[in-house]
């Protein structure tokens, strides 16, 4: 994604310079355009860019963790060891089947289903949160089962690094 | 401010002196014992001296049942009205607050589901009277239109502003006068509120049961993660927002003395407990371990119950009078959440997954009993017990989406009472036990609607642009 955006900079850049410094309206557009994206270099950025990117999804009214996301999770768990700055806030999520209630105590069980994995395999309480949005933020807006299925996750959002 | 006194049937003049009141306090859910009841507070507000004693007891027999309603029966009864064209004189037609107020007390019993209003169109020889009450109101007109009740509108010195009116209520076919309340300093801005109070004592009147018409319910108005809790009449008036804070307000819940709502409230980072004071109109968040807080409702003594999670699953909890946590109320290896309380506060209905699947479940306090109330399908959620502690309403997945059912806890039988299209969701019975208001999307956002405990035909609350969802009933 970010060399996508990296590289959409290069080329509106490069259509700039192509048009001339001479006209002032063009070289405000490409003024407007969004800032280049910090190049994360270091090896927490990695780390922490590593643990968002995995997301954990689950069968539908259900909150156990499938054997397939165990590794996922096993390498999460090692980053946040090596790196102790960095803290996770797990946000557990359904799709928009159920009902509101019980739907946050759902995300709820998934959330703390991924947060008791994490702390089995050593990662320091203090380093994970825990927050259910229930049904309210889903991923993919729509509906059927490949909408649903995108929904019912856990994401691993670093809140410090 | 209007203020109402009662009448009788002879004696206009006392609503000068009367004082203010509702004309009848017991209330009835017997339809014969409820007749005589009713027929007895009428007599008396009628003739107050004791002298006329024996002839009160002598009318005091049952009148007939077409007059009554039993809303907490079959429900198949059906009441037709008619309102007689206000009046200031004889046959002549008030057309100024009079027909305001008119206008005002048909769209208020619109929401009646029992009520059926007569159109004065029916009316042969129109529904200009000669009187308002006393034997020369022709009643007989009214009833070939088929009204079992008649209206009248007296406003005695005309009917601008500040003025007083007169509203009797007649069966069509006795003559027999049922109640008759005066309003007096009546302004343009009041009328909402006199068709209120008279609405309350008609619906009293008829059935045992009032409130519906002086009820407010509170919600949660908005969308996507910016969602308020506001408060509306359960009819429609006076809309305003009460919260305004960053996040997503769910699950609101007025306390029985009026004071606070409770609701849930979720931003980025964190669940809280919102609570919004009344008394000086301040909201706050309370924070608890475990960032879980899920769906809180009043007890009757003005305690709050919700779902956290300290570690565990989100379990029940009880909270103090200063909104912290005190002990369980339910815990089990299982989501539990949702509790409704009766007006008992002895028996609590709750969702848990304890079987698997969500499905509602009772718990008596008075004995620790937890018992199983749904029965069919495999996603029941969100009950709400009636305050009488008879019915359960709850939100079942059918093939065709989420449908209210009820749930009767004397006999086991349960009623669909909602059927969409789109979802039905979050029930919530009123006071009385007779209305149930509830979150459907059959318009295509999400809106809230009245029902009955009998299903029929459900009314659009108005609410404004933007989704409404999670009613709860308050004074």
């Amino acid at each position: 994604m970010k060399s996508l955006k990296s590289f959409g900079l290069v080329m509106v850049l490069a259509l700039a310079l192509g048009m001339g410094a001479g006209c002032a309206k063009k070289n405000a557009e490409v003024e407007n355009v969004e800032p280049a994206p910090v190049v994360t270099t270091s090896a927490v950025d990695a780390a922490a860019q590593q643990i968002t990117d995995g997301v954990v999804y689950f069968d539908f009214d259900k909150y156990d963790i499938k054997a397939e996301y165990r590794d996922m999770l096993q390498q999460k768990a090692e980053l946040m060891k090596q790196y102790p700055s960095i803290r996770v806030r797990i946000e557990g999520n359904c799709d928009e089947r159920g009902t509101q209630e019980y739907n946050l105590a759902l995300g709820e069980r998934r959330a703390r289903a991924a947060y008791e994995y994490m702390i089995r395999l050593g990662v320091p309480a203090e380093q994970l949160d825990i927050i259910s949005y229930g049904k309210e933020r889903p991923a993919v807006e729509g509906t059927g089962e490949a909408v649903w299925a995108k929904n019912r996750r856990d994401e691993f959002n670093v809140i410090a690094r | 401010m209007s203020t109402v006194s009662t009448l009788d049937r002879n004696d206009v003049r006392e609503y000068a002196l009367a004082s203010f009141g509702r004309p009848r306090t017991r209330r009835s859910r017997t339809l014969f014992k409820g007749v005589e009841m009713r027929n007895f507070i009428n007599f008396f507000h009628s003739f107050r001296m004791s002298v006329l004693l024996m002839a009160m007891m002598a009318f005091a027999v049952p009148c007939q049942a077409a007059t009554m309603v039993d809303i907490y029966g079959p429900g198949q009864n059906q009441i037709n009205l008619a309102m007689a064209a206000p009046l200031t004189a004889p046959n002549q037609r008030a057309t100024v607050l009079g027909a305001e107020l008119n206008d005002a007390i048909n769209t208020d019993l619109n929401f009646l589901p029992f009520m059926k209003l007569t159109s004065p169109a029916a009316v042969l020889g129109g529904t200009v009277l000669a009187a308002w009450q006393g034997d020369q109101v022709d009643f007989r007109r009214f009833q070939i239109a088929g009204a079992d009740l008649l209206v009248t509108a007296h406003w005695p010195s005309g009917d601008r502003e500040n003025s007083t009116v007169e509203l009797r209520v007649f069966e069509t076919y006795s003559g027999k006068f049922v109640f008759g309340n005066a309003y007096s300093g009546v302004t343009h801005a009041e009328v909402p509120n006199v068709a209120d109070r008279f609405c309350d004592d008609l619906m009293e009147a008829l059935t045992g049961a009032r409130g519906f018409f002086s009820s407010s319910l509170a919600f949660v108005k908005g969308d996507g993660r910016k969602r308020d809790v506001w408060v509306v009449r359960a009819t429609g008036r006076d809309l305003r927002q009460v919260t305004n804070i960053p996040g997503s307000a769910m699950s609101p819940s007025w306390s029985p003395d009026g004071r606070y709502v409770v609701f849930s409230h979720l931003d980025d980072s964190t669940h809280a407990l919102g609570i919004w004071d009344r008394l000086n109109n301040t909201v706050k968040r309370v924070r608890f371990p475990g960032n879980t807080v899920i769906g809180p409702c009043f007890l009757p003594d003005n305690r709050v119950a919700v779902s956290l999670s300290t570690g565990h699953y989100p379990d029940i909890f009880l909270l103090n009078r200063q909104f912290q946590r005190e002990r369980p109320l339910e815990q089990s290896a299982a989501i539990n959440v949702s509790p409704s309380f009766d007006s008992t506060g002895t028996k609590m209905a709750f969702t848990s997954s304890r079987l698997g699947s969500p499905q509602v479940f009772l718990k008596d306090f008075t004995t620790g009993t937890v018992t199983r109330v749904s029965m069919d399908g495999s996603y029941n959620s969100e009950p709400c017990i009636s305050p009488d502690g008879t019915l359960i309403a709850y939100t079942k997945a059918t093939p065709s989406g989420f449908r209210i059912f009820v749930h009767d806890m004397v006999t086991g039988y349960e009623q669909q009472i909602s059927f969409g299209p789109g979802r039905d969701e979050q029930p919530a019975f009123a006071p009385d036990s007779y209305f149930v208001a509830f979150t459907s999307t059959r318009s295509g956002t999400s809106q809230i609607y009245l029902t009955t405990r009998h299903g029929g035909e459900a009314k659009h609350v108005p609410t404004g642009p933007g989704n409404a969802s999670f009613p709860s009933w308050g004074k």
